[in-house]
């Protein structure tokens, strides 16, 4: 077994790159993405919530696609690029936020970071998805205050304003 | 906000085998202290919950070499336990000949964990909700023994799975090709035509305690081949959900070939299911709510099925 192939030892050196920058983290293999995102790199955009994958609040892209970060050890990022919130608002504000706020997507704002990232997750691969993949792609984001209607019509008009810029 | 169960323990050892033989060997010296970890996502909950204490080494299973494909082989279709959830969910070939797979995979967790998971991990929990649709499939699953690949019945697996070695470590799937004879170039929809005087149905329910995104209470699977006058030619029915390790029906199936489908048919059926079905409790369902759902969902079924024959 090569050394790359053979055991970590416990600190791990994480090659990755966080919003478009090359980042080098000390921390452990199986520290959670969550933890080195908040706690390391003080990007509290993404919010801790259930811990289990859950509630969809810690949502960040991982080489474009959405996965929980709580979920996510450091090993399994490795040559990855993470985009958290504030990496999608990095050069202004992203059509998908401009639309929540227009359309009332949020009440008390914790789960919009996650909600927002999983929408633009969706609309990259998928820019004019059916109402069915809406919903699947939202299934793992849970809003405790807005009943949804606000989060349903902000994606609609996030997919009208995205198209309008084509 | 309190830590979590990660910031109160020393952090774990993480290996990298790139094969089988590697992790296998890994597993057997590292012994109870070590876990196989593909996506984690399952075992991550199991540890927040406090239902089994994080282990000092992980074995990384996603970088043995030949585990993350998806390809056609003389026996079937090929999946390797590796392969993400959510790949197999928007595999074509599985959409196409698989399709209570597919639906079944839809209705896993969601997207952003299903793009962590393995579905070599949801079979290895043995409880997982794609199981009752590869049941129903016919499924078989190649393991590693430490000496040699070995290919079971994955019904046959599933009724032992739980007396096994923890370090048997699951290589991949094989779903053998149904005979679709004029079924071919169809879009997959609730039943095709096999030949001109039978049709196959195919159903996958999952029922949670919510629409989605939700811990399975009952995951039913049910296909097979209908005559035209009605008649089961051939049936498949599994169950599972909650911590259940699902089943096949076939005392059931047995029974149901050869009859046609109608209310005193229907009427036995959801009888038998409540009789030959004994699933668990758990603190959200008693084991008669998941027998009479498991029933009345198999009933609707059949209902459907011989409305539409």
């Amino acid at each position: 077994m090569s050394d790359h192939e053979g055991q970590s030892s416990t600190s791990f050196a994480l090659h990755c790159f966080i919003n478009g920058e090359e980042q080098t983290l000390e921390t452990t293999a199986a520290t959670r993405m969550l933890n080195l995102i908040r706690d390391e790199l003080e990007l509290t955009g993404t919010k801790r919530s259930c811990d289990i994958g859950r509630c969809g609040a810690c949502m960040v892209l991982m080489d474009g696609i959405a996965v929980n970060a709580c979920l996510t050890m450091a090993y399994q990022c490795a040559g990855k690029s993470i985009t958290t919130i504030e990496g999608i608002a990095k050069n202004g504000i992203d059509p998908i936020q401009q639309a929540f706020l227009e359309e009332g997507g949020f009440q008390c704002g914790y789960c919009t970071p996650g909600m927002i990232v999983s929408v633009k997750a969706l609309l990259e691969s998928n820019p004019e998805p059916s109402d069915d993949e809406i919903a699947e792609a939202l299934s793992g984001n849970i809003c405790r205050c807005t009943g949804y209607g606000g989060i349903w019509r902000a994606v609609k008009s996030a997919i009208k304003m995205r198209g309008s810029n084509r | 906000m309190g830590m979590n169960v990660q910031e109160t323990i020393a952090s774990p050892q993480v290996w990298h085998p790139q094969t089988a033989a590697e992790a296998w060997h890994l597993k057997q010296s590292l012994g109870t202290d070590s876990i196989y970890v593909s996506g984690g996502t399952l075992l991550r909950t199991q540890w927040e919950a406090g239902i089994a204490a994080m282990p000092k080494h992980f074995i990384n299973l996603s970088s043995i070499r030949g585990l993350s494909e998806i390809r056609v082989g003389e026996s079937g279709l090929i999946i390797g336990g590796q392969v993400k959830l959510q790949a197999c969910r928007m595999n074509t070939m599985i959409q196409r000949y698989f399709p209570m797979l597919t639906e079944a995979l839809r209705l896993t967790a969601a997207p952003s964990i299903r793009q962590l998971a393995t579905l070599g991990g949801n079979i290895a929990s043995s409880i997982g909700d794609s199981l009752p649709a590869l049941l129903g499939y016919d499924a078989e699953v190649v393991w590693f023994n430490g000496i040699e690949e070995q290919l079971i019945l994955l019904k046959d697996w599933l009724q032992i799975a739980r007396n096994l070695h923890p370090e048997r470590l699951l290589l991949r799937v094989q779903l053998p090709f149904q005979q679709r004879e004029e079924a071919d170039g169809l879009e997959p929809g609730h039943e095709e035509l096999v030949h001109s005087k039978t049709k196959r149905f195919y159903a996958y329910h999952k029922v949670g305690r919510r629409e989605a995104f939700t811990p399975s209470v009952v995951t039913v699977s049910i296909s097979g081949i209908l005559t035209e006058a009605r008649i089961v030619k051939d049936i498949r029915i599994a169950l599972g959900g909650g911590q259940m390790i699902p089943i096949r029906l076939e005392q059931l199936e047995r029974e149901l070939i050869g009859e046609t489908v109608d209310t005193q048919t229907i009427r036995h059926a959801y009888g038998r299911v409540v009789q030959l079905y004994e699933p668990r409790e758990d603190i959200f369902a008693s084991s008669a709510y998941r027998q009479t759902t498991a029933a009345n969902v198999i009933a609707a079924e059949l209902w459907k099925i011989a409305a539409e024959a």
